[in-house]
């Protein structure tokens, strides 16, 4: 079996989304649902509240009484912020756990999932633009292909790093020369084996190229720029570091500022304990 | 004991067991001080060049900024009986991300932010390892004065 195959097979070792967080996706992304569907989904799935009610009452949100009810939490919060912990919530148990190939610990790919879906968020609403629920979703998720990828990339590291530090690759460039496909395109391939929506799919495929999404490509933009402000500010990076391209297009299509970028920095470096005690209850 | 400098954070001691250590800078900068004969360790982990872009976070939030957390972090080694002629000063950190030159560069600014801060003050920079694209975690060890970087996925060296 040559690597390709053994890597596509390992698709199938990750631990399956929730088929909950999918039937929330495709209401989500259905103008014609309601938003009665979503309340009924949430509501009624017992391990959905139980998780829903954990991130709700962490102290990210520092609310002075603690949420009872996944219907309490729905009216305080807002429909859309409880899609967003949901789907969270739903997306850890793969994330979570340590990624050799990547010199990253338990926990670290998560909080950048975390930080990056955050920051993805902040930019549309800062904006104005592109659908926010699934900038938050996709930013969460881009790095799937990374917990497949590790073992290739700690097999290949000294190869993948010495085009990097020698021949000016990016990293994803590294892999995909060294190994023959890299994580990015690996995480397409999990969001389609997962059902996602072909939007998602090209989002999460192009993640470090949002010049080649050929749709929801405000979104793409949003989700790279929401990783590169996550690698800058060094928020769970390993060893690929900071070796991914800038692409000045992207702030140029969303009109952003260097002020707008060193804001949101700032910003979301002021509430960083509270965004750690998010992570750690999803 | 280990003291860990968050993001936009700082940390001085005299105690000998202490291990002051920051992970994972980006274009953040890190900048580690030792003084070998007062026995005193610092760091701070700061992450944006200017206070300027918001005031009332640089009140709430001085180790964020250059201008603030540079200064507090030698008036907090002068507290434990530091001397600015004595102490050693590691800079680094300041990444960018390829193709980056001059656009959205904080890493770049970050860096000379520092030089400017120094340069008025008569600072002098013992060791700099400052831009490339790599992540680095720094440690101060306040028992010998021994700083390490290390560079994610390419290993650890004592400076």
């Amino acid at each position: 079996m040559s690597d390709i195959e053994s890597i596509l097979k390992d698709i199938d070792r990750l631990k399956p989304i929730p088929q909950v967080a999918n039937k929330i996706l495709s209401i989500i992304q259905n103008p014609d649902s309601a938003m009665a569907d979503l309340s009924d989904i949430i509501v009624h799935d017992v391990a959905v509240t139980a998780n829903l009610l954990k991130v709700a009452n962490s102290a990210y949100f520092g609310l002075p009484r603690k949420f009872e009810s996944a219907h309490q939490a729905i009216v305080f919060l807002g429909m859309d912020q409880v899609v967003d912990l949901v789907l969270m919530t739903s997306s850890s148990d793969n994330l979570k756990t340590a990624q050799e190939g990547y010199d990253l610990d338990a926990g670290e790919l998560w909080r950048y999932s975390v930080s990056s879906a955050l920051i993805a968020r902040e930019l549309a609403e800062r904006k104005a633009v592109g659908d926010a629920h699934l900038v938050f979703t996709a930013a969460l998720l881009k790095d799937i292909g990374k917990v497949v990828l590790s073992q290739y990339v700690a097999d290949s590291f000294e190869k993948i790093n010495t085009l990097v530090t020698d021949q000016g690759y990016t990293f994803r460039e590294a892999e995909k020369e060294v190994i023959g496909i890299d994580h990015s395109e690996l995480g397409g391939l999990v969001a389609k084996a997962w059902q996602f929506s072909p939007v998602m799919v090209e989002i999460i495929r192009n993640h470090h190229v949002p010049q080649e999404a050929t749709m929801g490509q405000t979104e793409t933009y949003i989700v790279y720029l929401a990783d590169t402000l996550c690698m800058m500010m060094g928020i769970g990076v390993g060893s690929d570091g900071l070796a991914y391209r800038f692409h000045k297009d992207a702030v140029k299509f969303l009109d952003l500022t260097e002020r707008d970028f060193q804001e949101i920095m700032s910003s979301f470096g002021e509430k960083l304990q509270e965004v750690e005690d998010l992570m750690q209850n999803a | 004991m280990k003291l860990i400098v968050g993001v936009s954070d700082m940390k001085v001691s005299s105690d000998p067991e202490a291990v002051l250590i920051t992970y994972s800078l980006g274009s953040c900068i890190g900048i580690a001080v030792y003084d070998a004969v007062a026995k005193v360790g610092g760091l701070l982990h700061f992450m944006l060049p200017d206070s300027n872009l918001d005031r009332d976070k640089a009140s709430r939030k001085p180790f964020m900024f250059a201008d603030t957390g540079i200064p507090s972090l030698f008036k907090s080694a002068y507290q434990l009986g530091a001397k600015k002629q004595r102490m050693r000063v590691i800079v680094t950190g300041g990444s960018q991300v390829l193709d980056q030159q001059g656009f959205f560069n904080i890493g770049k600014r970050n860096d000379m932010a520092v030089r400017k801060i120094f340069h008025k003050n008569n600072v002098i920079m013992d060791y700099r390892d400052v831009g490339g694209n790599v992540n680095r975690t720094v440690k101060v060890m306040v028992n010998n004065g021994d700083i390490s970087v290390k560079v994610s996925g390419q290993g650890e060296k004592v400076i």
